[in-house]
């Protein structure tokens, strides 16, 4: 193949990791919804999409990053919040398809909000100023944005496995997605953690999207594909499994970008196909238990 | 007593169940003869539903091996395991809420008949209507046929359970706490059908109402923290010390 | 009245036949028409999974798609006559139930959902990617019917009424077969799996082979409502693959009311009617319909025809 260095292979593999840091993180998030409450989110990719519209226009706004970062994801829990609440809630105890049903229906009105609020155009994406440009990383130029972008993720996860590990309320969180009774025997009201965790979730979301923002254009429907995106890296790297969501997370984007190299038309394609194979010799996933179901 | 090479209808070897860091079972070995019925007890957390389900094929063990009229059956499905003549109740009552008692019925007794067969009506299927009729009349629900099974009485649907489990015409049949949540008289009016049931083929129970217990089984099993603990007839398991002391009381 | 909803119920296919047959004239244009028989038959084949087995797939599209594109690309890139045409595009679709469901039965409960929107759209991407055969992003052009003859009477296709009987005559088959399915010893053991797969399980069943022959089944028919729509528009949508497309199956048999007979054509009829109004003056129907949506998860979990069907059991006071 001419051209093929092991340089641009590598800077292929930056780019996948930089992909895969945000399809580890959004599954993340939809995990944690997962395990503590059962619910399949729907409406992921939607609130993957609001955080990108609120963080391109919070940061046209102030200019300031670093403050739409803490903003979006603040505003994604919210309105995750308010849906946990008066939404969902009423759902439970009839029957596992009830919320995710509820979830997709709501994804569509948020994208009709955000088309009616931002255009059906979307908005152009910006590159905070500091983050702009390239940098040398050893074997060549590689976007800085992409490189903060792979930084900041591994942070935020490392920061979520350490509230889930190591918190009085991530421990909670762990033993209340194993066994609800436990959990109310220790005087905690199970309610107020879905909502919590749901909260979290939208906002992990929301966070993504914020993220991913100067990395692709920002329209109504962004969050479409997303969806099924942060499926495939689910199954492949095992429901209800955070380990999982993460490894299948940087695999996903590097698969995806590695394609992109090699065999440009069957890039999308690449993945959907990897999770097929996952689901023909392995089907509860890379991490996921053995036999466990519904 | 049994002749020593008469094949025991099943039989567990050395089995053991773990359930992540949880050893529910430890190498628990024991047969159950043909035309037995048999109880197993043990203090709660003893695993008698753990090795119940080992036993019925909801799971297969950790170790260890479990053998029908001498075969090994232990990596077989649920649905194999009923398909060979073993069938089961449920702890949990598992009836199918929105259909009729009748109609219940007629999806176990369709089973031994038609199974794929998705243009034929199958109301024309008589035989299995008949046999679904059968049944009902046995455990005494032939005039609830048109009732939804939802909206039967607890020992009802128990009983419709039991129907239901029958259809398969099995040569093992497997109760898990048959009279769980019964009244007195819905009580005796099981151990009565468990009777009758027990002179046509062999059957297990998970029990632990001493009373019913003594009154009705040949054989008694006692578990205690997964592990086998003691087995003989009532009475030797009545005056067993090591039995007395474990329930100290319970019963 | 009870009376009449009891007739109705002993002759499902022909009331239904009899319905359909005057419904053109119950519409405001046929194409209308044309297209609620499509999607009532597209979301009768769905609910034959959902409703009826409790399977929740968010991947049907795929079938519709199939049916669409194989119908279109045998007449366009083979010259295929339009009957012939049809049956590929069943057994196109069919033969996508058996892949997609083989590999979606190995999981359950809500994993199924993902599975099954993300098999999906390995279809969408396939077929997005075969520009040649398909036409890509532009979708499938030119599926013609040219006109023929029946016993000396011209049927011209791009009549609309006339386009509408054919159409009418080949759901009607559907229809009926679907009636058989379900009055079959496998409807009661579908609908006992939707209650209890493992008390199914017990009695001998093997559960998954049962999944995976409905799914099938389900899959052919919601490849003959594909099959139909393409030789209606004459074209075939790349969005026809698309889960959204799924989405809409969905939301239908719930609107409707999933596990009932007439259900899923009362949400086709009622969703694509109501579409067709709202959208004269509002360009945010996808809002609407999400909000209705979301309503009737939330408060009539049964659907218009079920929630019907439920009053007047409760009238009565039978159990089924």
């Amino acid at each position: 193949m001419a051209g093929l260095t092991l340089e641009l292979l590598g800077m292929q593999l930056l780019t996948g990791i930089a992909l895969g840091s945000i399809y580890a993180l959004l599954a993340l998030g939809l995990c944690l919804i997962f395990g503590m409450l059962g619910v399949v989110n729907f409406a992921h990719g939607a609130f993957f999409m609001v955080g990108a519209f609120l963080g391109v226009y919070f940061l046209g706004l102030t200019g300031n990053f670093l403050f739409s970062i803490l903003l979006v994801p603040i505003v994604t829990g919210a309105i995750g919040l308010v849906t946990e609440r008066f939404l969902i809630r009423p759902l439970y105890g009839r029957g596992i398809d009830y919320p995710l049903l509820l979830t997709f229906g709501l994804s569509y009105v948020l994208i009709e909000i955000m088309r009616v609020s931002f255009g059906i155009e979307g908005l152009p994406s910006i590159t905070p100023d500091s983050l702009k440009g390239s940098m040398n990383v050893g074997i060549g130029y590689f976007p800085k944005y992409r490189i903060f972008l792979i930084a900041v993720t591994a942070l935020i996860i490392l920061g979520i496995w350490f509230f889930i590990q190591k918190t009085r309320y991530g421990l909670i969180i762990k033993a209340g997605s194993r066994d609800p009774e436990i959990v109310k025997v220790l005087g905690v009201d199970v309610a107020k953690v879905w909502l919590l965790v749901f909260g979290i979730g939208t906002a992990i979301a929301g966070l993504s999207g914020i993220l991913a923002s100067p990395t692709r254009s920002v329209n109504p429907e962004m969050g479409i594909p997303i969806l099924a995106e942060s499926f495939v890296v689910t199954v492949v790297g095992g429901m209800g499994s955070p380990i999982g969501a993460v490894v299948a997370g940087l695999l996903v984007g590097v698969v995806y970008s590695l394609t992109s190299l090699f065999a440009p038309a069957l890039a999308e394609l690449s993945i959907f196909v990897l999770m097929a194979v996952v689901l023909l010799i392995r089907p509860q996933g890379l991490f996921g238990k053995s036999g466990f179901m519904s | 007593m049994s002749a020593a090479n008469i094949t025991p209808i099943l039989e567990a070897q050395h089995v053991s169940m773990q359930f992540g860091k949880f050893k529910a079972l430890s190498d628990v070995s024991t047969s159950f003869q043909t035309g037995s019925l048999t109880a197993i007890i043990g203090p709660n957390g003893a695993g008698k539903s753990t090795f119940f389900n080992v036993l019925s094929g909801a799971f297969p063990p950790s170790e260890g091996k479990i053998l029908f009229n001498g075969v090994d059956i232990t990596h077989q499905k649920p649905y194999e395991f009923a398909r060979i003549g073993i069938s089961k109740s449920f702890q949990i009552t598992n009836v199918f809420k929105q259909l009729s008692v009748h109609e219940n019925v007629r999806v176990a007794t369709q089973m031994q008949v038609s199974r794929f067969n998705f243009l034929k009506d199958a109301r024309s299927l008589l035989s299995t209507i008949e046999s679904a009729d059968e049944l009902l009349e046995r455990v005494g629900l032939h005039q609830l046929g048109h009732k939804k099974s939802g909206d039967l009485a607890h020992g009802q649907q128990r009983a419709l359970e039991i129907a239901m489990a029958l259809a398969c015409k099995p040569s093992l049949l497997l109760l898990d706490e048959p009279t769980a949540g019964m009244s007195p008289e819905e009580t005796l009016v099981m151990m009565d059908l468990i009777r009758t049931l027990a002179t046509e083929r062999t059957v297990i129970l998970v029990e632990h109402k001493m009373k019913l217990i003594m009154g009705l089984c040949n054989r008694i099993i006692v578990l205690h923290h997964g592990e086998f603990l003691a087995e003989g007839t009532p009475n030797e398991i009545q005056n067993n010390a090591e039995v007395r002391r474990v329930y100290l009381g319970q019963g | 009245m009870q009376a009449i909803f009891q007739l109705i119920s002993t002759h499902r296919v022909l009331a239904t036949t009899l319905f359909l047959m005057v419904f053109p004239w119950l519409m405001p244009y046929e194409a209308l028409a044309i297209n609620i028989l499509i999607f009532g038959l597209f979301a009768m084949g769905f609910n034959l999974l959902f409703g009826y087995m409790g399977l929740l797939s968010f991947g049907h599209a795929a079938f519709l798609g199939m049916g669409s594109y194989i119908t279109g690309i045998s007449i366009v890139s083979f010259g295929m006559p339009w009957g012939a045409a049809i049956l590929f595009g069943v057994i196109a679709a069919a033969f996508g139930g058996l892949v997609i469901g083989f590999l979606a039965i190995r999981t359950r409960g809500i994993y199924f959902s993902m599975v099954t929107l993300a098999l999906g759209q390995i279809v969408y991407y396939g077929f997005y990617k075969a520009e040649k055969l398909t036409g890509g992003e532009n979708g499938l052009r030119g599926v013609k019917v040219d006109p023929f003859n029946i016993f000396g009477f011209k049927v011209d296709f791009l009549n609309p009424l006339i386009k509408y009987y054919i159409i009418l005559f080949f759901v009607v088959i559907a229809i009926w077969l679907v009636s058989r399915i379900l009055k079959s010893p496998l409807g009661a053991v579908m609908e006992a799996i939707r209650e209890n797969e493992k008390r199914v399980s017990a009695c001998g069943y093997n559960v998954a082979q049962t999944k995976l022959l409905v799914f099938i089944l389900s899959a052919a028919i919601c490849g003959l409502a594909g099959s139909l729509r393409a030789l209606h528009l004459s074209i075939v949508p790349i969005d026809s693959l698309h889960y959204l497309q799924s989405g809409q199956a969905v939301m239908m048999s719930i609107l409707g009311g999933m596990g009932t007979f007439f259900g899923p054509f009362v949400g086709a009829a009622v969703m694509l009617y109501l579409e067709d109004v709202v959208t004269s003056f509002t360009k945010h129907w996808m809002a609407v319909v999400g909000l209705i949506f979301i309503f009737f998860v939330l408060f009539f979990p049964k659907g218009i025809w079920g929630s019907i069907l439920e009053y007047l059991r409760v009238q009565k006071g039978t159990p089924k």
